[in-house]
């Protein structure tokens, strides 16, 4: 059989696969499943094997810095704290409820990863996975300096957390209201507020 | 084409915000009771809520780190919570640094 008429094979029965599991398993395409460590560990070990060699070895070209790492925290608290949480543990609404969920980035299973591999990752995206592609194609620095940040997350600090809230996004309505908190902390009146709309809250979970 | 990506992965991103804080409710009011796990508050609509707290909960009166003895009764607080049913866990808890009694 010629190359292309296996790929077109494979293409057909890895649709057929898709078909014959999403009719016989009504759920296995729902993000609400809980993976299995044989599906978590057979997609680590496929990503790793997906980044090439060259790029899998290659050291950061910064060097970590209080400057690069304050600049890396604002970039991580407005792009990437909505999954990953500012401490990057993941424990977020979003995070907790990704398939496969968002991993808490201060163990040993990402900070072991190389320097090539986490910015390959930050660089490309995961398919599949919610975790887009950042940065321009060829010139990236952006995302090195985010690995500088990933590096550090294992000891931060409550204090640098809290630097990072205010680069967080927020709604207007968010803003508002931590304005009408700020004033009545410091004393001055405000009147009762609507209840605050927790959209998809705990109770839905 | 690049430039179109980045503008909807924002507008995703910024979108999104509600969803990062939805899970927290905003408990404002005075402090009426302090125990060792929990904190009293009458709100702003007069009702009374009970929220506890655990060695989890961060305090914080301004911008400094607080513990749960810097409370008393009659501080003005605004807590983060989540609602379990009925019950409130404190994630956050802010002191005001105003001590003046504050519901209407």
């Amino acid at each position: 059989m010629s190359r292309g008429g296996k790929a077109v094979l494979i293409a057909i029965v890895v649709f057929a696969v898709g078909v014959c599991c999403s009719r016989l398993l009504p759920n296995f395409f729902s993000a609400r499943r809980k993976g299995n460590a044989m599906e978590a560990g057979a997609a680590r070990h496929l990503r790793s094997w997906a980044v090439p060699a060259e790029i899998k070895h290659n050291p950061n070209p910064l060097q970590s810095s209080p400057e690069l790492l304050g600049e890396a925290a604002h970039h991580f608290a407005d792009h990437c704290a909505s999954c990953h949480g500012n401490d990057g543990s993941g424990n977020t609404e979003m995070g907790r409820h990704f398939y496969p969920p968002v991993p808490d980035m201060r163990l040993p299973a990402t900070q072991q990863l190389s320097d090539g591999e986490l910015y390959y990752v930050i660089h490309n995206g995961v398919r599949w996975s919610g975790m887009p592609a950042w940065g321009e194609a060829e010139n990236d620095p952006d995302s090195w300096k985010l690995v500088l940040f990933i590096r550090h997350l294992p000891a931060m600090t409550p204090e640098e957390m809290r630097g990072m809230e205010p680069f967080n996004p927020r709604s207007a309505a968010d803003r508002a209201e931590e304005e009408r908190e700020e004033k009545f902390l410091q004393g001055e009146p405000v009147e009762p507020g609507a209840p605050k709309e927790n959209h998809h809250s705990e109770k839905t979970k | 084409m690049k430039k179109a990506i980045w503008i909807v992965v924002g507008i995703l991103l910024l979108s999104s915000a509600s969803w990062a804080h939805g899970n927290l409710e905003h408990v404002l009011g005075t402090v009426t009771a302090v125990t060792d796990h929990s904190l009293t508050v009458k709100t702003l609509d007069g009702s009374v809520k009970v929220v506890e707290f655990d060695a989890q909960t961060h305090f914080l009166r301004g911008e400094a780190a607080a513990t749960a003895k810097d409370v008393r009764v009659g501080d003005r607080v605004v807590i983060h919570a989540h609602k379990h049913g009925e019950e409130f866990q404190a994630a956050e808890v802010k002191i005001g640094t105003n001590a003046t009694t504050a519901t209407k």
